[in-house]
């Protein structure tokens, strides 16, 4: 037996029992003319009524809340929090079960007073990357004697960012080991501690620049250009481009294994740098990684081919025509 | 509270159910002693911590099987009845279970069970001592219940939670119920099924001072009795006429070895018309008053002396004796019913009234001529010796201080002292010798009005005995005994006579409205109500007319005014005050779409579109907007932008 119906009303197995020996006393009570049998059958009728009245009216006065969850993976519990108040004046609540498609796991609580309000740590579970829509939860209770199983839907409102599902990190160590970043030299100028080149100064240069003795021997200044730390960033580009031989799950597999690969660069420690068709991302290893994640979780498949920059050393991820898998 | 107090507290429950059985005698007190000691052994092996299994598992479920037939033994040979044998089964079943719970969760079961004896137990007691016993009962099983809901959430989710008290919650829902029972009961049909008799009888072992015959041969031990008999409601202009009053029950009017028996047998309907069946004929002032009779003796009525009708009795019979009346009742011990009594009373017919077969003694003829003092007039004859035997003789309460057997010649001529029986046969036996018909009647005298609520409390031991004498139309009432001393004339301190009056109060109302409530009653409520809801209607029409000219006069126009104005203040506040949701959900059920508890504004939109997409397309940005309302961080105040867009739509529609 689950918790789970259609429906708003259940019987229990204790219900039907107590329905059924209510239906003998009240034959009983019929045949007999006997008030002793019918003070009991308007007890077992009276206890019906209240036990169906008290579950549906503490359900009624349940409001439910939840805290936005700051970091949600596709396939992975994410850690939030549910507040339910009790607005009603008479009923308690107790054994309540909340149960919904996106916890991970049903909850109980065992009690919520009147006028009162509990906070419970609650796991959500999200199956697809993207913005996720929390709309309704599913409370059930068989408070007060067990007779019925009472559901009620409650409509709540939250939107949740759900990051792409990461791959498993050891199939991720081998198949991304040849691209890590501080095997290659990057040549180019950018913000780093080599000297790269040497310019002329132009406006808006920080005089931090200026190398001094060639600016005094040349009579003019002469900015110092250093090399980019490409030891230290990996540049990953995403092709969002599906085209329609490929299936959703395969760009979804390719969105998943850029997602794992720039977790486990930013594990090494390795800065990240995301292209996609209209934005360009950075996450430092130190830094918070959770724009480019957004941006991955948001990613929309494009049914026409996008250009984009590529240099020899990037990593690009994209769903071929040929149906084979992307990989760096 | 620990899983050994539950379990101790679900084995107390039942054996408490099972308590009133001793007081019903339901089912003999062996077969109870023997579950009470079962199930007081299993207590005590749960209270020391040990296995609930007194007898082994599997020598248990054997028994088990062995009892399918012991039942059916059981009705049929030893104690021949289905109900008894059922309640055996039942009391067996209870304990099994206790036994059996050692090895599999039986809660739901046993709670069931120990509801089936509960319900065996008041079904059969009758007194309203029962009550307290029915919250204690309600208390504890909504305690078991609420834990064996919390039981069965848990395991089915495999949480561990801490259970809450219940004892609250428990007491909160023995009231709710027993506001909601006390509400239902009296509208629940009292529709009987006329082909099953019922399990309700006339009172067992009952004792009363009214026998079958009155008989000198023996001494009469009577045990003062409260037991309440009858009440009896009078005008206030009544009372003067018709108390003390007289319950009959029997008539002794033949002797023999010197004992007084009833007269010839008879059974003959009574003629019914407009509800009422007419024995008598009335004369004289006359007033109806209402009874509420206990059944002592099968059916029979005890009517009070000067009753000539009987009102709200299916059918009366003249039976088992000639001027006793039985009612036609199958079922319950009590009765309610109105009689119409006048100050005399004559038979309906003319009858032959024979004069009793007393073997006179020429001293108890020389003593009843003295007595009589050559007065030819039957009724001043009656009257005479009524007088000299109730202020020349002496009367004994207890027929045991007599200490020996006596004749009604012994009592008349050389002991000069009885109880009422003596004074009565000795009247008799008086009239007789002076030719006169004369008769001793049994029933009830006296009755002690409750200031409480009105009425005549007569009880069993207001058992007494009495005259009548035929003056050639009728019979008429004399009693011998003196009249300080009847039985229904004992006195008592004036605190214990309110005790007993507030006693007898409670009990009234527990035996009126709730033991013999029935389809009568029922019917007469709603007359009542539609009487009252009439006669409001009446008067409010009535009174309409009076006060229209006040009502419209400027000072009331203007208070009218002031008061609309002011309801349709409310209305708009409380038109502003009403939720963005329940607009939107107003006019989508305009629309054929009807939100219900567990629907979503978005998912009635997806309906809306897929029903109607033209409107569905108006309607979105209204949904967006109170999802912005409602849902946003940061909300904006659109209930009012929502109506007025409502409103368009209406009216654009």
């Amino acid at each position: 037996m689950s918790f789970e119906f259609d429906g708003v009303v259940r019987l229990t197995k204790v219900g039907i029992a107590f329905l059924i020996f209510t239906i003998f006393i009240g034959f009983a009570a019929i045949n007999t003319g006997n008030n002793a049998l019918y003070i009991a059958l308007s007890f077992m009728l009276a206890c019906l009524l209240l036990s169906g009245i008290a579950s549906k009216g503490g359900l009624k006065h349940l409001h439910v809340n939840f805290d936005n969850i700051q970091e949600a993976w596709a396939g992975r519990a994410a850690e939030g929090r549910l507040h339910i108040a009790n607005r009603s004046r008479i009923w308690n609540v107790r054994d309540v079960v909340v149960i919904s498609s996106q916890l991970s796991s049903p909850i109980f609580i065992p009690v919520i007073n009147r006028r009162d309000e509990v906070e419970i740590d609650a796991q959500f579970l999200f199956e697809r990357r993207g913005l996720v829509q929390v709309n309704t939860l599913d409370l059930y209770t068989r408070y007060p004697f067990g007779f019925f199983f009472k559901k009620r839907r409650v409509r709540i409102r939250g939107e949740v960012i759900v990051f792409p599902r990461l791959l498993d990190m050891s199939i991720a160590d081998d198949r991304f080991r040849p691209v890590e970043g501080e095997l290659h030299p990057a040549n180019r100028p950018g913000i780093g501690t080599d000297i790269h080149s040497f310019r002329d100064y132009v406006r808006g240069d920080s005089m931090r620049q200026v190398y001094w003795r060639k600016s005094a021997s040349m009579g003019r200044w002469i900015m110092k250009q250093t090399e980019i730390e490409a030891a230290r960033v990996v540049h990953v580009v995403v092709d969002p481009y599906k085209s329609r031989s490929a299936s959703d799950d395969d760009f979804e597999q390719m969105i998943s294994e850029a997602a794992t690969f720039i977790y486990d660069a930013l594990h090494r420690n390795l800065d990240v740098m995301l292209s996609l068709p209209r934005a360009t991302l950075r996450a430092r290893a130190s830094e918070s990684s959770t724009p480019i994640f957004r941006a991955l979780a948001l990613l929309d498949p494009s049914h026409e081919p996008i250009a984009q920059t590529i240099d020899r050393h990037s990593v690009v991820f994209a769903v071929r025509k040929d149906d084979e898998r992307a990989s760096a | 509270m620990n899983a050994r107090a539950r379990e101790i507290e679900l084995l107390a429950m039942t054996m408490m159910a099972a308590l009133p059985l001793y007081v019903t005698q339901t089912i003999s007190a062996v077969p109870l002693l023997a579950f009470h000691i079962a199930m007081a052994a299993i207590m005590l092996r749960v209270i020391t911590g040990r296995s609930p299994q007194v007898i082994p598992s599997g020598v248990m479920r054997g028994l088990g099987i062995i009892y399918v037939f012991f039942y059916v033994i059981d009705a049929a040979v030893i104690s021949r009845s289905a109900i008894s044998a059922s309640t055996h089964l039942v009391l067996f079943i209870a304990v099994y279970q206790a036994m059996e719970s050692a090895n599999r969760r039986l809660d739901g079961q046993r709670l069931l069970t120990a509801s089936l004896i509960f319900v065996a137990s008041v079904a059969t007691a009758t007194h309203i001592t029962v009550l307290p016993f029915v919250v204690t009962f309600g208390f504890l099983l909504f305690r078991q219940l609420i834990h064996l809901s919390h039981q069965d959430s848990v395991e089915l989710l495999t949480a561990r939670a801490i259970e809450p008290p219940s004892n609250r919650a428990a007491g909160f829902y023995v009231c709710g119920t027993t506001v909601i029972g006390i509400l239902l009961f009296p509208i629940l049909p009292r529709v009987r099924n006329p082909l099953v008799p019922g399990m309700i009888g006339s009172l067992t072992s009952a004792s009363t001072g009214l026998s079958d015959s009155i008989n000198f041969n023996e001494q009469r031990n009577i045990v003062p009795d409260a037991t309440v008999v009858s009440r009896v409601w009078m005008g206030q202009e009544a009372i003067a006429f018709f108390t003390p009053l007289r319950l009959k029950g029997t008539i002794y009017e033949v002797f023999r070895d010197n004992k007084w028996l009833q007269g010839p047998r008879g059974l003959t309907p009574v003629q019914t018309r407009n509800g009422a069946a007419q024995i008598a004929r009335p004369s004289g002032f006359n007033r109806r008053a209402s009874v509420q009779q206990r059944f002592i003796i099968g059916t029979r009525l005890f009517l009070p002396v000067g009753t000539f009708e009987v009102i709200g009795v299916p059918q009366v019979y003249e039976y088992p004796r000639r001027d006793i009346y039985t009612a036609w009742q199958t079922r319950g011990d009590l009765i309610n019913y109105d009689v119409a009594m006048a100050w005399t009373t004559n038979p309906l017919r003319i009858q032959r009234v024979p004069i009793t077969n007393y073997p006179v003694t020429p001293a108890v003829l020389a003593m009843a001529k003295q007595l009589a003092g050559g007065q030819t007039d039957p009724m001043k004859q009656a009257a005479r010796i009524e007088s000299y035997l109730s202020t020349k003789f002496q009367y004994i309460p207890n027929p045991a201080q007599i200490g020996r057997r006596m004749t009604v010649d012994d009592f008349l001529l050389r002991e000069h002292r009885g109880h009422c029986e003596y004074f009565a046969a000795g009247m008799v036996a008086l009239m007789t010798a002076l030719d006169v018909p004369a008769r001793i009647v049994g029933g009830f005298y006296g009755g002690k009005l409750n200031p409480l609520t009105g009425y005549f409390v007569v009880r069993r031991e207001d058992a007494h005995a009495w005259v009548e004498v035929y003056d050639g139309n009728g019979w008429r009432t004399f009693d011998p005994t003196p009249a300080d001393l009847r039985p229904g004339n004992a006195q008592s301190g004036l605190l214990r006579a309110y005790a007993s009056a507030l006693n007898d109060s409670v009990n009234y109302f527990w035996d009126r409205y709730i033991l013999t409530f029935g389809l009568g009653d029922q019917i007469a409520l709603a007359a009542e109500l539609f009487g009252r809801a009439r006669n409001m209607l009446v008067g409010a029409r009535h009174s309409a007319r009076r006060t229209a000219a006040q009502v419209f006069s400027l000072r009331y126009l203007l208070i009218v005014a002031g008061f609309v104005a002011f309801g349709m203040i409310l209305y708009l506040i409380a038109q502003r005050r009403r939720p963005a949701f329940e607009l939107l959900r107003n006019h989508l059920r305009t629309c054929g779409i009807e939100v219900g508890p567990s629907m979503t504004m978005e998912e009635a939109l997806i309906e809306l579109h897929r029903t109607q997409p033209e409107i569905a397309a108006a309607f979105a940005p209204l949904i967006a907007l109170y999802e912005e309302e409602q849902f946003s961080p940061h909300p904006v105040a659109a209930r009012e932008l929502i109506r007025q867009r409502l409103h368009e739509l209406t009216v654009n529609r």
